[in-house]
């Protein structure tokens, strides 16, 4: 009896030192970006006529240091299209999804920069911290704080509020909504989330079936559904409704429902997944409904 | 997030969802203990998964006490020890009656109490309750048993105040206990879930056509 005691006596000192929060990043590290010449795996194929000359694709090396951090994390981002012209143009601010870096999402950040003509928008798209070539350890203040230190970057180039638009997909969707919904450097004119999740609750609710609270597994803050109330700017979503991992109900159509703004639009692609829709929905199609969002 | 990332993190959520449930445990007790006897056990296993393509039962363990009110009432109460790693406390309270007895097969229930609160907030504290029914079958140096265990969610709302819609979680089981004047040793397969998609392609859980997930289990128990 009394080793059952010891036993249990031991596990209750290790209690609570086991945390999912930095199983949520799928990160991989890169000694150096491919972009055009990457040919590992990408789930958006394009054909030639997407390729984009090197002038038009620029690395940048930024600096993001959290609040309460000693130091800065150097992150990487890329910014497709003339800098020159980011004082002018509308610049899309594309906050990619989990899997490993930024080459993997290439493909989905130039479709946006060929939205309404070839290489018609500016497309900025980073690695959040521990991503790619970024240093440092993913956590969901650093990532916040990465997109942040990209808008710094745009609006000391030139770009406005009224020319920003963010765009998060999945994972990316935290970043968005956040900084959407409590703005730092620059509060965007719209808002696009393809595949978005609700909250960390809800990724244990669905999981378990059950009414349970997300922080028995995690510390995790991020509230899209509840961030998004908050959110007045155009809103836009996009959902494949046979999405396995972020249910198209429990996780999208709850944080579209909770959108109290001034326009809204919902795009619910039948026979699509989670990391597919723009080529289920075709890429035309795509192009089009987000072309016509921003027009709006 | 891609195909690929998605059994990376779903698998780990939902493993660890799982793992504060039903998962984690064999049957308490199938056949209450003789008046005043008493027990403790200590489990191991969990749903199977693919793990580099071998099949492998999550490591849960727990670690349960229990003592015979009646000779048919026993009480019980289990310490979820995976479920304290992740900074959660998570017992089981309840007892094990017999229903119906006669010659070697006899018929229990177990109502129990699930607890579950995390020390990282006052607010995570959940109550649900679970029912076992169990048949037996003895023989001289064991009892070969069957049954189920279903949790039940009586609460309407679940994150972000979207509606709570099942309430009611069945899971399946087969299992044999060997017995020994000092010690038992009890083998045990679930199927947890068998009425909820799995996510198909996404988690290398093992269930059945997609649903559920199968659990293995063992538990040594010594007697007092």
């Amino acid at each position: 009896m009394k080793k059952i005691v010891y036993i249990i006596l031991s596990l209750l000192t290790f209690a609570a030192c086991i945390k999912l929060d930095p199983l949520l990043y799928n990160k991989q590290a890169l000694e150096e970006y491919g972009f055009e010449k990457y040919a590992g795996e990408q789930e958006v194929v394009l054909d030639n006529s997407y390729a984009l000359p090197d002038s038009v694709i620029h690395l940048l090396k930024l600096n993001s240091q959290t609040s309460g951090e000693k130091t800065a994390s150097e992150i990487y981002a890329v910014y497709l299209g003339q800098i020159s012209r980011i004082a002018t143009d509308t610049v899309i601010v594309y906050c990619h999804g989990t899997k490993w870096h930024m080459d993997f999402y290439y493909n989905r950040a130039k479709l946006l920069a060929h939205l309404g003509g070839k290489n018609n928008y500016g497309v900025l798209m980073m690695d959040y911290r521990g991503y790619g070539m970024s240093k440092g350890d993913p956590s969901e203040e650093g990532m916040y704080t990465d997109v942040d230190a990209c808008l710094k970057w745009l609006k000391e180039k030139g770009l406005s509020a009224n020319r920003t638009i963010f765009y998060g997909f999945s994972l990316g969707s935290a970043p968005a909504t956040e900084l959407t919904s409590k703005p730092r450097t620059l509060s965007p004119s719209k808002l696009i989330l393809e595949s978005p999740f609700a909250s960390s609750d809800m990724m244990v609710a669905d999981a378990s079936q059950l009414n349970m609270p997300g922080i028995y597994f995690t510390e995790l803050k991020i509230d899209n559904a509840e961030e998004i109330k908050n959110v007045q700017q155009p809103f836009m979503w996009i959902h494949g409704v046979k999405d396995d991992f972020l249910s198209v109900e429990t996780h999208g159509q709850t944080i579209y429902n909770n959108y109290k703004g001034i326009y809204r639009e919902a795009h619910r692609i039948e026979g699509a997944g989670h990391p597919n829709v723009p080529v289920v929905w075709g890429i035309d199609n795509y192009k089009k409904a987000v072309l016509n969002f921003i027009r709006k | 997030m891609s195909a690929n990332a998605k059994p990376v993190i779903f698998t780990k959520w939902a493993i660890a969802a799982l793992l504060l449930l039903n998962a984690c445990a064999p049957s308490r007790l199938v056949k209450p203990l003789k008046k005043g006897e008493q027990i403790v056990s200590g489990s191991f296993g969990g749903p199977l998964i693919k793990f580099s393509g071998a099949p492998i039962p999550l490591p849960f363990t727990t670690f349960s006490y229990a003592k015979g009110i009646t000779d048919k009432i026993s009480g019980f109460a289990s310490l979820h020890s995976t479920s304290l790693l992740f900074g959660n406390l998570q017992t089981d309270l309840g007892i094990c009656m017999d229903v119906y007895t006669k010659n070697k097969f006899g018929i229990s229930i177990t109502p129990a109490i699930q607890t579950a609160l995390s020390f990282k907030s006052a607010q995570a504290i959940r109550l649900w309750p679970s029912l076992d029914a169990n048949f037996r079958y003895e023989f001289t140096k064991g009892f070969l048993y069957a049954g189920t265990h279903s949790w039940f969610e009586f609460s309407k709302t679940r994150a972000n105040d979207t509606k709570q819609e099942r309430w009611l979680l069945p899971n399946y089981h087969i299992g044999f206990t060997k017995t020994n004047p000092k010690w038992n040793h009890q083998f045990e397969v679930k199927l947890l879930l068998p009425n909820t998609s799995i996510y198909p392609g996404v988690v290398d859980y093992m269930g059945i056509n997609g649903k559920g997930a199968i659990g293995l289990y063992y538990c040594v128990t010594r007697k007092f």
